[in-house]
């Protein structure tokens, strides 16, 4: 059983959101790529092996290990921006939907965000 | 500097083997790093999370772009998977490793025996991402929509709003209930969760399986990083490691998802029922002692 596609009138900015955010993940995922790639030849010029024990994630270090030109630096920025490029899918996604003024799905992302915040809250505070 | 070229190797096999049989990847790295290279499992989930990360991002690009995955359901119930991944995330470090490997050992011979049951692959979302197959382009299968499971003003609306072109999204509350299932199981066991979230949708909700497959696959990044980041900051994810291995399953990935139409997948199952048998009793063998 088939049923007709009917024009809905919000296709046009759905399908502009959709591309944006289409893009947006593309883009994170190869930046991601990209600088683990970094981080991994740099591993590999500078001989350090997988099973030497990384260093743990320290905020304050990632850029003085990215000036350094250390592996850890562009790994760990890697990692970040892997982590981020959803969220950062969310957000743009509760833009393009607070513009449309659909209240339904402007709670639902800002609900979705609460729980990524939430997780980096609670990991801190156990961390701690 | 061999164990980073082996484990790049091992990463690119991973991502291979995941997308030309339409598995995230997942279930291959634990046991790679693991039964491989000796990690401890709990470190093991936190690299693969990144993995199905990498592996799920271009691909759910693509599938956005081509309007197969629906942002709408995608996003209403990953709001529960990463509810389900937040608390699988802070539950793992809890459990001790032996019940999280016997876990594993599970889901390795349920992943063997649905495989080994399939007539046809599922196309994996790098799949049919990465090769602009035909497969993209055929029109959505549809459903015979369920008159009496809208019934509720109020929840036939929601479900409106989730529909798709020619079909309807039924039984949200089965979506919820398998949504935070399946974000609970990725958390503590590194998988994307799709083996959970494309029967739920398809069955049960009436979502068609192409769009089921390409919206779970969109669903993976929130998920995954709801507990990436409790693995990251708990000092659960080792640099040194994530790196080589996401590079390796995400080029594995690429190459799979290019060479799917040219490789018997029916003779690639026969092999991969098997490792994942010979991995469960591995992974088994080591929760035993």
């Amino acid at each position: 059983m088939t049923c007709p596609s009917r024009p809905h009138p919000q296709a046009a900015p759905a399908a502009t959101l959709e591309r944006s955010i289409a893009r947006l993940l593309t883009v994170g995922t190869y930046a991601s790529v990209a600088f683990l790639l970094v981080g991994v030849l740099l591993m590999l010029t500078r001989g350090i092996g997988p099973r030497s024990g990384g260093p743990a994630f320290d905020p304050a270090n990632l850029v003085p290990d990215l000036v350094a030109l250390r592996p850890e630096g562009f790994i760990w920025l890697g990692l970040l921006v892997v982590v981020a490029t959803p969220a950062a899918r969310v957000f743009a996604a509760l833009i393009g939907y607070a513009r449309q003024r659909d209240r339904v799905m402007v709670t639902v992302a800002a609900l979705i965000l609460f729980v990524i915040a939430l997780s980096v809250m609670l990991a801190r505070t156990l961390e701690a | 500097m061999i164990d980073g070229l082996l484990m790049i190797g091992g990463g690119i096999a991973a991502g291979l083997f995941g997308s030309l049989l339409g598995l995230g990847g997942g279930i291959l790295i634990v046991p790679l790093l693991t039964l491989g290279f000796g990690l401890a499992l709990i470190k093991a989930v936190g690299v693969s999370l990144v993995c199905v990360i990498v592996t799920s991002g271009a691909a759910a690009g693509v599938y956005l772009e081509r309007r197969v995955a629906n942002l709408r359901l995608g996003m209403t119930l990953e709001l529960f998977t990463a509810t389900g991944a937040l608390v699988g995330g802070l539950v793992a470090f809890l459990l001790p490793e032996r019940f999280l490997e016997v876990l594993f050992g599970g889901l390795l011979v349920y992943t063997a025996v649905t495989m080994a049951r399939r007539r046809d692959p599922v196309p994996s979302a790098t799949n049919r991402a990465g090769d602009g197959s035909a497969a993209d382009d055929a029109p959505v299968e549809i459903q015979p929509p369920d008159a009496g499971a809208d019934a509720d003003p109020a929840r036939s609306s929601l479900a409106d709003r989730m529909s798709g072109p020619g079909y309807r999204v039924h039984r949200l509350g089965f979506g919820v209930i398998g949504s935070l299932f399946a974000g609970v199981v990725s958390a503590l066991l590194g998988i994307g969760g799709g083996l959970v979230k494309v029967p739920v949708m398809h069955v049960v909700m009436g979502v068609p399986l192409r769009v089921a497959t390409a919206t779970s696959n969109l669903m993976i990044g929130i998920t995954a990083s709801a507990s990436a980041i409790i693995y990251l900051l708990r000092g659960g994810i080792d640099p040194y490691v994530a790196a080589p291995t996401a590079i390796g399953v995400f080029l594995g990935a690429s190459i799979g998802s290019r060479a799917a139409h040219r490789i018997d997948i029916r003779i690639l199952r026969g092999l991969f029922v098997a490792i994942l048998l010979y991995t469960a009793w591995q992974m088994l063998q080591r929760a035993l002692g």
